[in-house]
């Protein structure tokens, strides 16, 4: 039972990866298409942290420390383009809010 | 002169590293769940090779080990799993030019990091493409299979209250700007954070969804005025 539910998950979660790369091989993108996906990246990444900073019943989670821990980190990765500088800077905020508070 | 085929493999791997950092945690979190769901470690650790995806095993495991049925459990999975035709339909124009086993393999490491890290890289030669996206791609698979076995076998290693899942959206919000590199997209992600907060409480984080459809078609209509 449970590996039926892993197999099928994996053929579904496969099925949506390759759906429209396979769909769409020969397929001439329109203009409207292709501006488009140009915001699929940044508003799925925008939707990902709203969701990871909400309960189950939709309430915000995010105090102080991962507001600015948030806010700190995007302005650093806006700057300077580092993702590893970012992660830091936002962990490090984060904790240190924490401890203060 | 073009990189060297070995250059950009090494380049894809080592640009793959940090974004696996907040993945850590996660796969810690991946072996409680499945410990708790009362699933064989080996059994629930399959599901790393074959679904490749940390929140689809998570939402999985927790289902089924609240008592939900297959049907249940597998269809809640594939809904928060669904952002994925996003990033299948985003990057068909650039998967036109490639091999198919390129599409088929391809198609099996498309995951969140990998899928923007390769949207923020503009790489227009095919071959280096698919180096680079396999490149990234399979590093992030081999740490994966390897932390969620450590998740398994150590299971809460890391305390709850230092807070490490954080890391998590620190890094997402990192990756959304680097994927904002014009002011309408931008403005694309704020529109689509408030979208995701009005739909926060629909379950399976469908919100995610009709979030980025909303706020694309948003960004499509100001654009049409404006033309």
């Amino acid at each position: 039972m449970i590996a039926t539910a892993i197999i099928l998950t994996g053929l579904g979660s496969y099925a949506m990866r390759a759906f429209f790369i396979f769909a769409l091989a020969r397929y001439s993108f329109p203009p409207i298409m292709l501006r488009a996906i140009e915001y699929v990246a940044p508003t799925v990444m925008a939707a990902l942290v709203i969701s990871m900073m909400t309960s189950a019943e939709g309430k915000l989670t995010a105090g102080w420390a991962e507001s600015l821990g948030l806010l700190l980190a995007a302005t650093v990765a806006k700057f300077t383009g580092n993702h590893i500088l970012s992660l830091l800077v936002g962990m490090g905020s984060f904790w240190a809010i924490r401890w203060i508070m | 002169m073009s990189p060297s085929p070995s250059s950009i493999i090494v380049r894809g791997s080592i640009d793959a590293l940090p974004l696996f950092i907040p993945a850590i945690p996660f796969a810690f979190v991946f072996g409680v769940v499945v410990a708790n769901a009362g699933i064989p470690g080996w059994l629930g650790w399959s599901s790393s090779p074959i679904i490749f995806g940390g929140a689809i095993q998570v939402t999985l495991f927790t289902l089924l080990g609240e008592g939900a049925s297959v049907a249940a459990a597998v269809s809640a999975a594939l809904i928060v799993g669904a952002r994925h035709l996003f990033y299948s339909l985003t990057l068909a124009p650039r998967f036109q030019d490639q091999p198919a086993w390129f599409r088929w393999v391809g198609s099996y490491v498309l995951i969140d990091q990998v899928f923007v890290l390769i949207q923020t890289k503009s790489i227009e030669e095919p071959a280096i493409f698919r180096r680079y996206f396999l490149a990234t791609g399979f590093t992030f698979w081999a740490l994966w299979m390897i932390f969620t076995a450590l998740g398994i076998l150590l299971g809460p290693a890391i305390p709850e209250s230092w807070g490490v899942e954080f890391a998590a959206p620190v890094l997402f919000v990192s990756l959304m700007m680097a994927a904002s590199d014009r002011r309408d997209k931008l403005i694309a992600a704020g529109i689509a954070m408030g979208i995701t907060l009005a739909f926060s409480h629909l379950p399976h984080r469908a919100g995610i969804l009709i979030a980025v459809a909303v706020s694309v078609g948003i960004m499509l209509l100001i654009h049409r005025r404006q033309s």
